[in-house]
C-alpha cells in the first residue's frame, strides 16, 4: 500500500533536499521527540537562525516528516512500500535510506503512542454500597422500605467521577441476573468459536 | 467449602494460595506484621520498612511481602466485616492450612483490635453528605416598601454541608418565617423522637 502525498506535503518536504543529511537526521530526531512530548516552537527559531532560512520553512519540514512517519506507522506499510512512496519525492539515494531507517527504528514506538489516542469510555474503578431501610417519612409512619444505595467510581483518562444510584432489592436482583446472563454468553458456542479464532 | 469469615462464601483462590506464604514466617513475626496491618486498616498508615525487616529472615521477595500484606488485610477486614469471633476465625484458618500457632497468634491480635477496627469500618461506610454545623440568626422586620408597620420575626439558617467525596464544605442558607419555622421544628422533633425509639 503506497502513501499518497499531497502537493503541499511534497513542497514542505522539498526543503529537506537543500540541506545535508546530518541536518535531516537532526530533523528526524526532533520530529520523533515532538511525537513523544509535544511541540516546542523555540527549536524552530534556533534551527532557522543556524540554517539561514525562515522558521516557517523549518516548521513545515519537521511537520512534513512527522506526518510521513505517523501515516506510515498508522498503516504499517512495509519497507518496500515506504521506499516507493518516498521515491516520488525525488530525493537522493542517501536521503531515502535515512528516511527508511528513521521509519523502521521508530515505527513501534509511534504505533504505541497512536494507540493511546483512541477514545475511551469511562471505565470501572470501584464500588461502594449501603443497605438502608426506610421506617417512616413525614407523610407516612410505620413503613418498611429497603433500598440499596450504590456509589460507582469511574475513571476516564485519569479523571475520577462518581455516580450515585439507588435501587430496591428486587431491581438489584434483576440487575445481577442480567449481568450473570451476560457473563454466561461467553460460554456459548458462538462466542467460543470467535475467541478461538482471534487467538 | 463455605467460610464464615468470607461471608459464607468460598474462600478466594488467591487467599488459599498465599496461606502457604504466611506459614513461612515465624508465628511471632506474623503477630507483629498483623499489628502493622491492623494499624493500616484503621487508617494510621503502614510502616513498610518494619515489615520488610520482619520478613527478611524468610527471604521474601517484594512480591511475597505485598502478597502477605494483602492476604492479612483481607482476612482481618473480612472477619471484622462479618463479625466473626476469634475462635471461629482460628479454626477456619487452620482448616485452610495455616499452622496452629500462626492461627492463634493472628486471632489474638484480631481479638484485641476487633472493636476499634469495626468502628473505623463503620465510619468509612458510604455516606453521601454530612451536616457539619448550623448557625442561625433571628431578625425583626420593622417595615417594608409594601407595608409601613410589619413587625415580624424572621429566622436565618445556615447549614454547612460536607461533601462526601471531596471533603469540601458547602454553605447552604435559607430564610424562614415564624409559622414555617414552627412547622419545621415540629416535624424535626417527631423525626427525632422516632430516632430515639430506635437507638
Amino acid at each position: 500500500m503506497l502513501l499518497v502525498l499531497s502537493e503541499e506535503h511534497k513542497e514542505h518536504l522539498g526543503f529537506l533536499t537543500q540541506v545535508d543529511s546530518a541536518v535531516v537526521g537532526e530533523f528526524g530526531r526532533i520530529a520523533v521527540e515532538f511525537l513523544r512530548k509535544g511541540t516546542n516552537p523555540k527549536i524552530y527559531e534556533g534551527a532557522a537562525r543556524k540554517l539561514n532560512v525562515s522558521s516557517d520553512v523549518i516548521q513545515h519540514g519537521v511537520e512534513g516528516l512527522t506526518y510521513l512517519l505517523t501515516e506510515g506507522s498508522k498503516l504499517m506499510i512495509s519497507e518496500i512500500d515506504f521506499q516507493d512512496s518516498v521515491l516520488v519525492l525525488g530525493f537522493s539515494e542517501e536521503l531515502n535510506k535515512l528516511l527508511l531507517q528513521l521509519y523502521l527504528d521508530n515505527r513501534k514506538e509511534i504505533r504505541s503512542i497512536l494507540g493511546e489516542l483512541a477514545p475511551k469510555l469511562p471505565s470501572y474503578h470501584s464500588l461502594e454500597w449501603r443497605l438502608d431501610v426506610q421506617l417512616a417519612s413525614r407523610s407516612l409512619r410505620q413503613q418498611i422500605k429497603p433500598a440499596v444505595t450504590i456509589k460507582l467510581h469511574l475513571d476516564q483518562n485519569g479523571d475520577q467521577t462518581t455516580k450515585i444510584l439507588q435501587t430496591d432489592p428486587a431491581t438489584l436482583l434483576h440487575l445481577i441476573q442480567q449481568l450473570e446472563q451476560a457473563l454466561g454468553e461467553m460460554k456459548t458456542n458462538h462466542c467460543r468459536r470467535i475467541v478461538r479464532n482471534i487467538k | 467449602m463455605r467460610f464464615r469469615f468470607c461471608g459464607d462464601l468460598d474462600c478466594p483462590d488467591w487467599v488459599l494460595a498465599e496461606i502457604s506464604t504466611l506459614a513461612k514466617i515465624s508465628s511471632v513475626k506474623l503477630k507483629l506484621i498483623c499489628g502493622q496491618v491492623l494499624k493500616d486498616l484503621q487508617g494510621e498508615g503502614i510502616d513498610y520498612e518494619k515489615i520488610l525487616k520482619l520478613t527478611s529472615d524468610a527471604k521474601f521477595e517484594s512480591g511475597d511481602v505485598k502478597a502477605t500484606i494483602a492476604v492479612l488485610s483481607f482476612i482481618l477486614s473480612s472477619a471484622a466485616k462479618h463479625s466473626v469471633d476469634s475462635d471461629s476465625l482460628s479454626s477456619e484458618l487452620q482448616q485452610l492450612g495455616l499452622p496452629k500457632e500462626h492461627a492463634t497468634g493472628l486471632c489474638r491480635s484480631y481479638e484485641e483490635k476487633q472493636s476499634p477496627l469495626q468502628d473505623s469500618l463503620r465510619t468509612r461506610s458510604l455516606r453521601l453528605n454530612h451536616l457539619d454545623s448550623v448557625s442561625w440568626r433571628v431578625d425583626q422586620t420593622l417595615s417594608s416598601s409594601e407595608l409601613q408597620q410589619v413587625n415580624e420575626p424572621l429566622v436565618h439558617l445556615k447549614f454547612t454541608v460536607r461533601d462526601g467525596d471531596r471533603g469540601m464544605m458547602e454553605p447552604f442558607a435559607m430564610t424562614v418565617s415564624a409559622e414555617k419555622f414552627r412547622v419545621l421544628l415540629a416535624e424535626l422533633r417527631q423525626a427525632h423522637a422516632m430516632m430515639k425509639t430506635l437507638s
